[in-house]
């Protein structure tokens, strides 16, 4: 297991490098040049070249990269030279939003997504499956920009009962700010739900021809004992495994729900660096999604290969 | 976004009556002939008598008549025309960005069944792009193109990349030991002759079912990066752009946004069933 976890620790930390020296290198790319464009249309070629060499902008591209990854390294994350202010305090006033309204929608979809799983695994009722099958595909379909459109219309505008953007009193009142989580939470759940309970019911079906519960009817057990000891136990490991995967698509869908519900998350920073090309911010937040993105994953490996021998053992 | 389709063994059965078959599912059926209507309005909007998507003027936020169907927008632009002109930028994105990185994709997994190394290189790279979901891939085209619907054709050939490159790689790891190929390789065939003539046939089905969930991944990724403001921006309508427009006008004029939104999903859901159907017929039996 520990030279297992060293191996999946070892290449995600090389995909994280990869992904670093993509990022820095694919946003020089971007045409214009940014000391001109943040002196002003008319500021004299030694404003530009000052501004240019305050930004380190003179030096060679490799030497820029390093001391941009040695201050990443070092906790220094640089400044937003459009928000005149340093990143890594607007990472500190948007990221805990975004982490509640990830949360929330987790939390959301977990429980969810486990009902409508369960029953789909359970029952053996065509139409009961049938129903949640198709409500089950709608939901993981439809794109949450329209759905977040499709509630506020319902639940804001139509019947009035909960606001349609912003974080009302913010984190420092969790519990107030539970009406204006709901309908982006809710909006972002839905196609994680969908996901783990086609993938619970999935598996709880391969479980259920297995011999251990002939065994278990065989021995006596219950209905209900057979479930939750027996097959439900064993159907988790393969929703982990998409778990792991949702989760970076849930801070991925959490951009769009951003701007559906005015939500002031990470989402909305960089989608503003990108509009006012903030380059210098974009490229730590990008880094930083793709950081989330990998660690996921490394996590997702690591827990199936303590859960199972056989992965660890390089087996399947 | 959706499962993966996985691979099987080319069977003797046609592909034809296979295709054939899955439109007997009428599920699928009826998705194919909305995608068909949806697509080839879209496709034809200029030359369909409609009023000028751009023409402004009239009463803004009219309701739905005789003269304006879908009633106008914030501009008094003609809602109807501006939906269709708005299909037509998503059926070209499907129909330009979903081939081209299908057939990058396929030369690439083409290419890894040549040499190990390459191989080795190629499953590195595709790991990294699989690391960029593919909104976040968008914001990245964005930062260097700029927003516009540039921004989404190049989004939207560069996430179907991997996916297609994956599904040729594994055919080409599990055919290149079979013994046909290694028969065909004893009567002279070249490694570029096996590739193309025996082991891309065996991927086929996975592929086609692949192109059919890609085209719901278009219209999502369009509709995701025109919503948030790095794709497609207004003037230009798409559907996309009209719905992120009337989601600020949603007190005011709630009919707005209806027709986007019923189009929208109708288009992702659709090819997602068409896809599944596809996926049924062709590689689960």
């Amino acid at each position: 297991m520990l030279i297992f976890t060293a191996k999946r620790v070892l290449s995600g930390l090389i995909v994280l490098l990869v992904a670093s020296v993509v990022i820095f290198f694919i946003l020089r790319l971007a045409p214009g040049d940014p000391a001109a464009a943040l002196a002003g249309a008319d500021a004299d070629q030694a404003t530009i070249d000052a501004i240019r060499t305050r930004l380190g902008l003179d030096l060679p591209l490799w030497q820029q990269y390093a001391s941009w990854l040695g201050g990443i390294l070092t906790g220094n994350l640089g400044d937003s030279f459009i928000l005149s202010a340093p990143i890594a305090e607007l990472i500190g006033d948007s990221l805990p939003n975004t982490v509640f309204l990830a949360g929330g929608a987790l939390l959301l979809a977990l429980v969810g997504g486990a009902v409508v799983g369960i029953v789909l695994g359970v029952s053996r009722r065509r139409a009961v499956n049938s129903v949640f099958t198709a409500a089950n595909s709608v939901a993981f379909a439809v794109p949450p920009y329209v759905t977040g459109v499709f509630l506020t219309l319902v639940f804001s505008i139509y019947l009035g009962v909960l606001p349609s953007g912003g974080v009302g009193p913010g984190l420092g009142d969790p519990v107030g700010a539970i009406p204006y989580l709901l309908l982006p939470a809710v909006t972002l759940a839905l196609p994680t739900g969908a996901t783990i309970a086609r993938f619970l019911a999935a598996s709880m079906r391969r479980q259920r021809e297995e011999d251990f519960v002939q065994a278990g009817i065989a021995k006596g057990l219950t209905t209900t004992t057979l479930f939750a000891r027996h097959v439900i136990p064993n159907s988790l490991p393969p929703v982990l495994t998409v778990l792991g995967i949702q989760i970076g698509q849930l801070l991925a869908g959490a951009i769009i729900v951003e701007v559906v519900f005015a939500w002031p998350g990470v989402g909305q920073l960089i989608l503003q660096s990108v509009i006012t090309r903030d380059y210098l911010l974009t490229q730590v937040l990008l880094l930083l999604a793709v950081a989330v993105f990998v660690v996921m994953q490394t996590l997702t490996d690591l827990a199936d290969a303590a859960l199972d021998p056989r992965v660890r053992m390089g087996i399947r | 976004m959706t499962a993966i389709p996985e691979l099987s063994p080319a069977r003797s059965r046609r592909l034809p009556s296979a295709l054939r078959g899955t439109l007997a599912d009428p599920g699928v059926f009826i998705a194919t002939v909305i995608v068909i209507i949806f697509v080839s309005v879209g496709l034809l909007a200029p030359f369909l008598p409609l009023q000028s998507p751009y023409l402004q003027g009239g009463q803004a936020f009219a309701p739905p008549s005789a003269e304006h169907w879908l009633g106008t927008d914030e501009f008094g632009r003609d809602l109807f025309s501006r939906v269709l002109f708005g299909i037509r930028q998503d059926a070209l994105v499907g129909v330009i960005a979903v081939p081209i990185g299908a057939l990058m994709g396929i030369l690439l997994g083409l290419a890894s069944g040549l040499n190990r190394i390459l191989d080795a290189v190629l499953q590195r790279i595709l790991d990294v792009s699989l690391a960029f979901s593919s909104l976040v891939m968008g914001i990245v085209v964005a930062a260097i193109v700029g927003a516009g619907i540039e921004a989404v054709l190049i989004t939207v050939a560069l996430v179907n990349v991997p996916l297609f490159g994956r599904l040729t790689r594994s055919a080409v790891r599990s055919q290149q030991v079979r013994d046909y190929v290694t028969a065909a390789r004893v009567t002279g065939a070249g490694p570029i002759r096996v590739l193309v003539r025996h082991v891309l046939p065996n991927a086929v089905d996975a592929l086609i079912v692949q192109a059919a969930l890609s085209l719901s991944i278009a219209v999502f990724i369009e509709g995701a990066m025109s919503f948030v403001g790095i794709g497609v921006r207004p003037p230009e309508p798409s559907l996309g752009s009209l719905l992120r427009s009337s989601s600020s006008f949603l007190a005011i004029a709630p009919l707005y946004a209806i027709a986007p939104m019923v189009i929208l999903t109708a288009l992702v859901l659709c090819f997602n069933v068409i896809g599944d159907g596809l996926n049924r017929r062709l590689l689960r039996r």
